[in-house]
């Protein structure tokens, strides 16, 4: 049985229980639910929401390295902090958070394996009680790693046209076209339905047992090698609907799979099924 | 104008500051629980099933009075959304004891006034499901009396 290539990037439901109070560990909240921190969270834990904390509210885009140094120094986190994730959904959000955190180069960062979902099933302690950090000082981060990890339309076209891999997270009904947007969503705006042509689908569920833990690395492989035929040192590009999914299968190909070459594209589908001119591919 | 109840809860929210708007609907998220159907009571319609626009299976439980008005027992799956739960309980108090004709007219433009503009935007059809299935069960029942009173 072989292992995750960066086991170091999961922390487990025990080892957090028994880490809550370490000063050099930020324990980060993001969630789809956008009022379930304040239903009660693990202690000590702050909240970054996705859209409000990490987006620009203007241009469709992340936020400035200014404006992220701003934010984790007002949430306590310093450039040496380690920073551990968690939410709702089998931790789509926290993947997202994690993946916008890496877009500055936040070196130390890490997913509760099983999320939220998990420490709540297991009675674990929570509170309502919002923690007070002390601000840290965060250095403006020089760049934004966009890049590194990040593609945009344009990359997805190349990899499509260059017949690289592609991999479509979105649920099967969303893969073939015959719907939009995901089962239990509201339609966000998309006119065509349908995948990135030569796109293989993996919905991002794949990855996860059903107590929101993530599947072991020989389980993890048989799916991305074995059916979609990914090889390690692939030039890789994950898309869904809006970028959050796919962050959560760019965790999954990155750090416990060990691919170094993987970008998610944050347009994802809501760009690429509006854009004018662009190839679709319907059907299986 | 909405029915009296839910005039006095648009009227609190409207004046609350976003952050207590959001502690405030998860006061009313806390009280969802307790607007399940209880042991011992009958409905007049029971309409559970899952929906696409819903994380989870709601229930839709009326019961209307001689006099047409109604009450409305909601029970939720553990997978609602908090901002479903808060305003289930919102609903169920706002529009409780008005008649099905004057649930039937309830407008839906309360909702941004109680939610904030930014929650809607996020959740646009999560934040008007719940109306939308209770005004759904008052047409069935609705339709159902005509049909009798056809007969």
């Amino acid at each position: 049985m072989s292992s995750y290539a960066h086991p170091e990037a999961l922390v487990t439901t025990d080892w957090l229980a028994g880490h809550l109070n370490d000063s050099d560990i930020r324990i980060v909240e993001s969630n789809e639910d956008v009022l379930l921190y304040s239903t009660g969270h693990i202690p000590g834990a702050v909240h970054i929401d996705w859209r409000s904390d990490l987006q620009d509210q203007t241009v469709r885009d992340y936020i400035s390295p200014a404006a992220f140094a701003e934010l984790a120094a007002k949430n306590g986190i310093g450039r040496d902090t380690t920073v551990v994730f968690y939410g709702d959904k089998s931790n789509w959000w926290a993947c997202y958070a994690l993946w916008a955190f890496r877009l500055f180069g936040h070196p130390n960062v890490k997913i509760l394996d099983g999320g939220r979902d998990k420490w709540i099933a297991e009675g674990r302690p929570t509170t309502r009680e919002v923690p007070g950090p002390a601000p840290a000082e965060y250095p403006v981060p020089p760049k934004r790693y966009d890049d590194e990890i990040r593609a945009f339309f344009d990359d997805a076209l190349a990899q499509s046209r260059g017949r690289k891999p592609l991999i479509d997270v979105r649920s099967p009904g969303e893969f073939v076209g015959d719907v939009t947007h995901m089962p239990e969503y509201p339609q966000e705006g998309v006119l065509r339905g349908g995948h990135v042509p030569g796109a293989k689908s993996v919905p991002w569920k794949r990855a996860v047992k059903d107590d929101a833990t993530f599947k072991s690395a020989d389980d993890l492989r048989a799916i991305y090698e074995g059916e979609a035929g990914l090889k390690p040192g692939d030039d890789v590009i994950a898309y869904c609907r809006i970028g959050e999914r796919s962050s959560h299968t760019w965790f999954v190909l990155t750090y416990l799979l060990g691919y170094e070459k993987v970008r998610n594209y944050d347009g994802s589908w809501t760009e690429w099924g509006n854009k004018v001119l662009a190839p679709i591919a319907k059907g299986a | 104008m909405y029915p009296p109840k839910l005039q006095q809860i648009v009227e609190l929210f409207e004046v609350l500051p976003d952050i207590e708007k959001r502690e405030t609907l998860i006061t009313y998220a806390d009280q969802a629980k307790s607007k399940e159907p209880r042991e011992g009571e009958t409905f007049d319609l029971e309409d559970v099933r899952k929906d696409e626009e819903c994380t989870d299976t709601v229930g839709i439980f009326l019961k209307v009075n001689p006099d047409r008005t109604t009450r409305y027992r909601v029970a939720l799956g553990p997978q609602v959304q908090t901002l479903t739960k808060a305003m289930t309980a919102i609903l169920c108090k706002g529009l409780e004891g008005i008649t099905i004709e004057q649930v039937l007219d309830v407008p839906a433009d309360f909702v941004p006034k109680i939610v904030g503009a930014d929650l809607v935007r996020q959740r646009s059809q999560t934040v008007y499901y719940i109306l939308t299935r209770m005004k759904s069960a008052a047409t069935v029942w609705r339709n159902r009396d005509r049909a009798a009173n056809l007969a």
